[in-house]
């Protein structure tokens, strides 16, 4: 091979490899390993939306918020300056199998199925996504406590909380897409929460 | 294909220079510190429990968070790696112009290594801005408001008490002197963007750094610095902390100190990682608390 073809053709590949990383670069959250379990964040809903929606601390007590993440958000509650207790609230989207263990609850808060993790832990499923969790911390508390915790967020407004794009992936959002490019004025139906079809038990 | 956080926890010394001049400062703390290195000891004790099987799902959540590059916890550790290297790297030099100092011969290698206070002041300025940015990449901006991103931020500092209290005296009262933290605006101040360029870490963390230049930088480390200052000088004062506190803490554990307090702080610089050990220790236990939430 002359020299001069084989100068262009190393710098054609080099070119072409510089090229293709530049236009591959915005598209590096869906490769895999950038987002957790590989969805989009645009799916997940953000842990801003949920800051609101937890319970005002009772008189003499700290709520501090400690993480803010895509899918979560977590705050200490404080008393005297001791941590008593962690309240988040996640989307499962990422963590399908944690709704697994809601499937053999027996007990619901306001509709919600319950279950207990462990002796502290206290968890609620809100509109099959939304993952309530109060973890005592310390001494601990008192399985009713915890549960007048989990009672006091904002269970209604977590249930009709909404990704900023849905997922591409599930059948019932696809149809709701579809649905609503066709009757731009009709609101897709069969995204709105239904609490009161959720199974109480 | 790097380490998970949990795995850079268990790979942790248990016993060596950097835990024992650890435990050596941590006896001004009240509290103390005890070195958790144990992923499932961490975990059993967010969740209160000892049950294998959910400690086993908290780890594998864990393990998938810290996997995932949008996350920021591997970016919180790669932080901490840079500014560890750092320190090693200026440390070394200046332990060796400390001992050439002496050697007639060798005289010239202290007039190449850059002179102290500026530059230390930097090196810790840079230290609390990795601080900063590891905590927005671990925990997002907590809260609605700057009044709740800041209480989270006290919050924080309140939790990682030993980590602070390593960072003020190993990099500030040592090589500083005890009015290092009401010298340090002035210090900086005198700082140009040359002796940015002059440590190490500067290099890796510019592209986390918000702003476009040096200038840019260098005023965003000496606003981050201010906002950590009102906090670090009621934490000073509120533990009567001075570097001859500091010396006689550390002499409890490493041994005896017979030479000069930033001769101590230089060979400290060189040969122990405190900031990125507690820095592993306080990220795991962040992801951890939110594995726990979300299994």
């Amino acid at each position: 091979m002359p020299r001069p073809l084989r100068w262009a053709l190393a710098i054609g590949l080099a070119g072409l490899l510089i090229v293709g990383g530049a236009l591959l670069l915005p598209f590096s959250d869906w490769f895999p390993g950038g987002t957790v379990a590989g969805i989009s964040k645009q799916e997940v809903v953000n842990g801003t939306a949920f800051n609101r929606l937890f319970p005002a601390p009772a008189a003499g007590e700290d709520l501090v918020f400690s993480q803010e993440k895509r899918g979560f958000s977590e705050a200490r509650l404080k008393r005297d300056g001791a941590v008593v207790a962690l309240l988040a609230i996640s989307d499962t989207s990422t963590a399908p199998e944690a709704r697994a263990k809601f499937e053999s609850a027996s007990e619901a808060i306001a509709g919600w199925p319950l279950v207990e993790q462990g002796p502290q832990a206290s968890a609620l499923l809100v509109a099959d996504r939304f993952q309530v969790k109060v973890i005592g911390q310390g001494s601990g508390l008192d399985p009713q406590r915890r549960h007048a915790l989990l009672g006091a967020f904002d269970l209604p407004r977590i249930a009709a909380l909404e990704p900023s794009r849905q997922s591409r992936t599930k059948p019932r959002g696809q149809l709701a897409e579809q649905l609503g490019e066709a009757l731009p004025a009709a609101p897709p139906a069969t995204l709105q929460p239904q609490p009161e079809l959720q199974p109480a038990a | 294909m790097s380490r998970s956080v949990l795995e850079r926890l268990e790979r942790l010394p248990r016993r060596d220079l950097t835990v024992l001049a650890l435990k050596g400062i941590s006896t001004l703390v009240p509290g103390g510190w005890s070195n958790p290195t144990s992923a499932d000891q961490m975990i059993s004790e967010v969740i209160g429990s000892q049950d294998p099987q959910l400690i086993r799902q908290v780890r594998i959540r864990a393990d998938q968070l810290s996997g995932a590059r949008a996350e920021g916890y591997g970016r919180a550790l790669s932080l901490y790696d840079a500014v560890n290297r750092s320190q090693h790297a200026t440390g070394g030099l200046r332990l060796l112009a400390n001992v050439t100092a002496g050697l007639p011969l060798l005289k010239r290698i202290s007039g190449i290594t850059p002179p102290g206070d500026t530059l230390q002041a930097v090196d810790l300025s840079l230290k609390v801005g990795a601080e900063l940015l590891a905590f927005t990449q671990v925990n997002g901006l907590p809260g609605d408001s700057f009044a709740d991103f800041g209480a989270a931020l006290a919050d924080y500092a309140g939790e990682a008490r030993v980590r602070m209290a390593a960072l003020i005296c190993f990099d500030g009262l040592l090589p500083l002197g005890d009015q290092a933290l009401q010298r340090l605006d002035g210090l900086l101040g005198a700082a140009g963007s040359g002796d940015l360029h002059k440590l190490p870490a500067y290099g890796r963390m510019a592209a986390l750094i918000p702003g476009r230049g040096d200038a840019a930088h260098m005023s965003f480390l000496r606003r981050g610095v201010d906002q950590w200052l009102g906090w670090a000088g009621g934490f000073v004062g509120q533990l009567g902390l001075s570097g001859q506190k500091a010396v006689a803490a550390l002499e409890g554990s490493i041994g005896p100190w017979q030479g000069r307090f930033d001769q101590l702080a230089a060979f400290l610089d060189a040969f122990t990682d405190t900031y990125a050990h507690t820095g592993v220790q306080a990220v795991a236990r962040r992801l951890v608390e939110r594995a726990a939430a979300e299994i």
